[in-house]
């Protein structure tokens, strides 16, 4: 067995994962942004699960949603549509673009979901934009209370805090793995990893990190070397479009992703208050593309490059995702400036355009290992 | 609209402040301080009608930007790129400074941070919470109208640290009673569509709206609304109606095809006329210049733009009911996110309310690479079609 194999089977068997919680008596709560604070879910004993589609066509969703809308949320509605997420006891979004916000009328129209909720999180980090955030976290606690009849307590979110922590401390433990020469685990293999903590409780996923933490440095299968590439973009769901890369003769070994380091990178201070803890964590964590600090953002992928020892970088952007589009320019520049080539690709989530992808990547890292 | 760009770059060489602004942005608070708004939005527009957009896009495709983003956005930042001498009314000025607002799309700031990266100029953000209450403005939630009135504040000291003077408390005043005459002049000449046959049409709509957009608070906007007004009841008193067979009352949401306004006069053949636009009442709202600030929030917040969508669902709803439309036509905006999800939400809503059929169109306002012109008009006439089979049976 390899060592990652318990996290993708749980991927993989993501909606039995839930119902299983669901039958032990947990809430299980959806949510579609990384800036959701889930360790208030968390605290009234529920579980918050990230809701994504499958990589498949989407026509229960295509006739709700014009085809320029974002395809990861179209697959995910489509997956609501067709009734794989009918175990959820609540939904919960947030602010953070164009397609997120109206697609939340989606979902307010045509799932029969029984709690639905919007998180106004800022574009920006200003002092306004905290209190005002604040406000947003405290009436969010309040609306759960008022749907589930539970009172989330003060020490209960502490609890939280430490499970999420943990989490966020043995994930960088396993990133730490992947700044070896070959690296110790694949960018297929963390994505996976990184998804799973993303569906399942952080308790049992905490369990699992720490055995692959103990095992991995033993493991007889490591990723042979390669052009250590660095991946940015939003939300990425799919292993496959790494294992492309790597087959390639890439690896991938770090990333900026939303479904990535951004996810876990920044902890939630546990000494200080925790609901302006959690306030201040999801508000000034590493900026996603949807703020107005872009230059700080930049800075990380740049810092990232470094401390991974990256020779160049892959942008996934999924089609119609206006934010990363519209900064993908100026990342290129950047990362030009400091002689790291970079390739661009727009991607479908319901993997239209595959093979021609698949030529793109092979093509770049052949330029860029200056093989042929 | 040429004399606004001829005053904006001879603001430019007289050194005196330029910002760029984009809709939604509460302009009036920069008519109050003596800074010459420019509309990159508008520009667009205006370059599509001009046919040089698709030209400009290319250009800024060239420079890395993807085809499906915003072509108002696409068209302007090609402009950059282009030589002064051949772009209509000889571009934009350079800004001193960038203001942008969230309340109609996050597009928006994500296009200003790179022009504001572009020329090295500062871009101020006021950060409109998303109101997904249906409500009216007195129904918004407290929260929302305390940040965006501190963030007025903070927007007033930004610009008084960018132009170097003092807001005048008493020039902000006068400023909100203009835009509230303003506004209130607007509403008038649409009150006047009520009539059959309707006495304008979408296409003076959308020639004329510029004012409500960016320049509500000035005396030229009260003086050209008043004269048309006058125009507009007279034509609607002697029964002239923008056609003469007046068979079907459309409801026009989002943008025209900016490129082809002279797809109104084809409508009008048909015997179709459009007696509303959203675009022409989202900007409607009075305000109270004893609290501007205030009113400014409750104005801005409740633009449908920045709402979930059963605001314009009411809206539209609304507009039907007044303004005795037959039907709707959504034209969904390629390039838009905020201007195409949800139209089927209201093309069922607006069906199941009211038993009105609505179109949507698959279309693109500036990128005319986007529009199937044989195909859209194809659809409007099985559309219209429907409607006189409708028509029969009641």
């Amino acid at each position: 067995m390899n060592v990652v194999d318990p996290f993708r089977n749980n991927l993989l068997t993501r909606h039995e994962v839930g119902k299983r919680l669901k039958a032990q008596g947990k809430l299980v709560v959806g949510w579609s942004c990384t800036s959701t604070p889930e360790e208030i879910i968390h605290s009234m004993n529920a579980v918050p699960v990230m809701v994504f589609g499958n990589l498949e066509n989407t026509k229960l969703a295509d006739v709700h949603l014009p085809v320029n809308s974002c395809s990861f949320a179209r697959s995910g509605f489509n997956s609501v549509l067709k009734g794989d997420y009918d175990y959820l006891d609540g939904f919960v979004t947030s602010r953070s673009c164009d397609n997120r916000n109206k697609i939340f009328d989606m979902w307010k129209h045509y799932s029969e979901i029984p709690f639905i909720e919007f998180i106004n999180t800022p574009h920006t980090r200003t002092e306004g934009a905290y209190d005002f955030f604040f406000n947003e976290i405290l009436r969010f606690k309040s609306s759960l209370e008022k749907a589930f009849g539970e009172t989330i307590s003060t020490s209960g979110l502490k609890k939280s805090v430490h499970v999420y922590n943990r989490n966020r401390l043995l994930l960088k433990k396993v990133y730490e793995l992947r700044k070896r020469e070959p690296p110790l685990i694949s960018g297929a293999e963390a994505l996976e990893i990184m998804l799973s903590s993303m569906i399942m409780s952080k308790e049992d996923h905490n369990g699992l990190l720490e055995s692959l933490i103990e095992e991995a440095p033993k493991r007889v299968d490591p990723p042979k070397s390669g052009v250590r590439l660095l991946i940015s973009g939003s939300v990425l769901d799919n292993p496959e479009l790494l294992r492309i890369a790597e087959i390639a003769g890439g690896n991938i070994v770090i990333d900026d992703l939303c479904t990535g380091s951004r996810y876990f990178w920044d902890p939630v201070d546990s000494d200080s208050d925790p609901w302006h803890a959690v306030a201040e964590r999801y508000l000034r964590k590493i900026s996603s593309f949807s703020m107005i600090e872009n230059e700080e953002r930049f800075k990380h992928t740049i810092e990232m490059t470094k401390q991974f020892d990256v020779e160049a970088v892959l942008i996934f952007t999924l089609k119609h995702c206006d934010t990363h589009l519209f900064d993908a320019p100026q990342l290129i520049n950047e990362l030009k400036n400091l002689g790291l080539p970079a390739l661009h690709l727009e991607w479908e989530h319901s993997q239209r355009g595959l093979a021609q992808l698949k030529t793109r990547i092979e093509a770049f890292i052949e330029m860029v290992s200056g093989v042929g | 609209m040429k004399k606004s760009y001829e005053f904006a770059h001879k603001t430019k060489r007289a050194k005196k402040p330029v910002a760029w602004v984009a809709s939604t942005f509460p302009v009036e608070i920069l008519y109050a301080m003596n800074i010459t708004p420019v509309w990159p939005e508008n520009y667009a527009s205006l370059c599509a009608a001009r046919h040089v957009s698709v030209k400009l896009c290319e250009i800024a495709e060239r420079k890395g930007f993807s085809r499906d983003i915003c072509s108002y956005a696409r068209c302007v930042i090609g402009s950059l790129y282009e030589e002064k001498e051949r772009l209509p009314e000889g571009g934009l000025p350079k800004p001193d400074f960038l203001v942008a607002s969230t309340g109609a799309c996050v597009t928006h700031f994500k296009w200003f941070q790179f022009v504001s990266h572009h020329f090295k100029v500062p871009l101020f953000l006021l950060d409109a919470p998303y109101n997904i209450s249906v409500g009216e403005s007195e129904h918004l939630e407290n929260h929302h109208i305390t940040t965006y009135i501190s963030q007025l504040e903070e927007l007033t000291d930004f610009l008084e640290k960018q132009t170097g003077e003092k807001l005048d408390r008493k020039q902000l005043h006068e400023t909100i009673v203009l835009s509230d005459r303003t506004s209130q002049l607007w509403e008038e000449i649409q009150n006047y569509r009520k009539n059959t046959p309707a006495p304008m049409g979408a296409r003076d709509a959308f020639s004329t709206v510029f004012y409500m957009l960016s320049a509500p608070s000035t005396q030229e906007a009260i003086d050209f609304y008043e004269k048309l007004r006058d125009e507009v009841a007279t034509r609607a008193e002697k029964k002239f109606g923008i056609t003469q067979s007046e068979k079907f009352r459309l409801v026009w949401d989002n943008l025209p095809l900016w490129f082809d306004l002279r797809f109104f006069e084809y409508l009008n053949n048909l015997g179709a006329v459009v007696v509303a636009e959203t675009f022409s009442h989202v900007w409607i709202g009075r305000l109270d210049p004893s609290r501007p600030y205030e009113s400014l929030a409750r104005k801005y917040l409740t633009n449908f733009a920045n709402c979930s969508i059963d605001r314009k669902v009411a809206l539209i709803q609304n507009l039907v009911k007044e303004f005795k439309a037959d039907g709707v036509i959504l034209p969904a905006n390629w390039s838009c996110r905020m201007m195409s999800i949800g139209e089927t939400i209201v093309k069922e809503e607006i069906y199941r309310k009211l038993g009105i059929p609505c179109l949507i169109l698959d279309v693109d306002s500036t990128d005319n690479r986007n529009y199937n012109e044989s195909l859209v008009k194809r659809n409007v006439e099985v559309f219209l079609q429907v409607l006189s089979e409708k028509n029969c049976e009641s």
